[in-house]
């Protein structure tokens, strides 16, 4: 997992995060699937995996003070399944900033890698920021 | 899972009641314990008024319904684009529904283009967006 924080203003197009590492053990899917009340199917669910990669990267970068973060909207792409206790790679970076008014958007991209380094999950993130 | 895949077929809604038990719990499973999810005091100085859930919680059971439909298709080799458009709060009851707006073929491989939308009890749309899923090589 990342620890450093990164400043909002740092954030420019291109920029790239720290690659994030997370091992999806049978304790954090079966909380994953009481909290969405699922029963599951014997594999990660792909937005668990989701769920906790934009949870990593909304927290590796500090807001402007009084600045609220909302998810807008999201796009995502599966390629494959991945085993429960199976280790995963993030490569997240910043695609788009758009300023308008108090109203700001920050367009993250991200691809998610399994162990043997196939592409399991890409996806696009807006997050919308407000005061 | 759908025994026939043609346009113009639903998809099985999904239903579910929002909690704040239920956004603590995403809250932890997830690690996104932002506070305008999970702090009452925080949220209601927002203008939002009180909290609200996580927009991927909806996301999730919106995964439910394409899984229940499409099973491993959905899984492996699904793709959706979803705005959140509004925000669903603890006490409100979501209903997803989708549909499948065409079967296409390309380069021998069908695909599901399908539509849905995630509405809450007063009939205001949550989460609106498309998914397509890739089905089996020839299969119509």
């Amino acid at each position: 997992m990342q620890g450093n924080t990164v400043n909002y203003e740092e954030l420019i197009p291109g920029y790239e995060f720290s690659p994030t590492s997370y091992e999806l053990s049978a304790s954090l899917v079966s909380k994953y699937l009481q909290a969405v009340d699922s029963a599951g199917d014997g594999f990660v669910p792909p937005l668990a995996i989701t769920a906790c990669v934009i949870a990593t990267m909304a927290g590796s970068f500090s807001l402007p003070p009084g600045t609220v973060a909302i998810h807008a909207s999201q796009e995502l792409e599966f390629f494959k399944l991945v085993p429960i206790g199976a280790a995963i790679e993030c490569h997240t970076r910043v695609a788009q900033k758009i300023t308008r008014g108090k109203m700001s958007m920050l367009i993250l991209e991200l691809d998610i890698f399994d162990q043997g380094k196939e592409k399991v999950q890409s996806g696009k993130t807006t997050i919308a920021l407000t005061t | 899972m759908l025994t026939e895949i043609q346009e113009g077929k639903t998809l099985n809604p999904v239903v579910k009641h929002i909690t704040q038990e239920k956004i603590n719990l995403y809250a932890e499973a997830s690690g996104d314990f932002n506070p305008i999810h999970v702090d009452e005091s925080f949220a209601a100085k927002t203008p939002f008024g009180g909290t609200i859930a996580h927009g991927m919680l909806n996301l999730a059971y919106v995964s439910e319904m394409m899984t229940s439909a499409f099973g491993q298709n959905w899984l492996s080799g699904g793709k959706l684009r979803a705005k959140f458009k509004e925000a669903a709060r603890p006490g409100d009851t979501v209903t997803i529904n989708g549909k499948i707006d065409c079967v296409e073929q390309k380069d021998d491989v069908s695909y599901a283009n399908c539509s849905f939308e995630c509405r809450n009890q007063k009939g205001e749309v949550i989460v609106a967006g498309e998914a397509i899923v890739k089905l089996s090589i020839g299969k119509r």
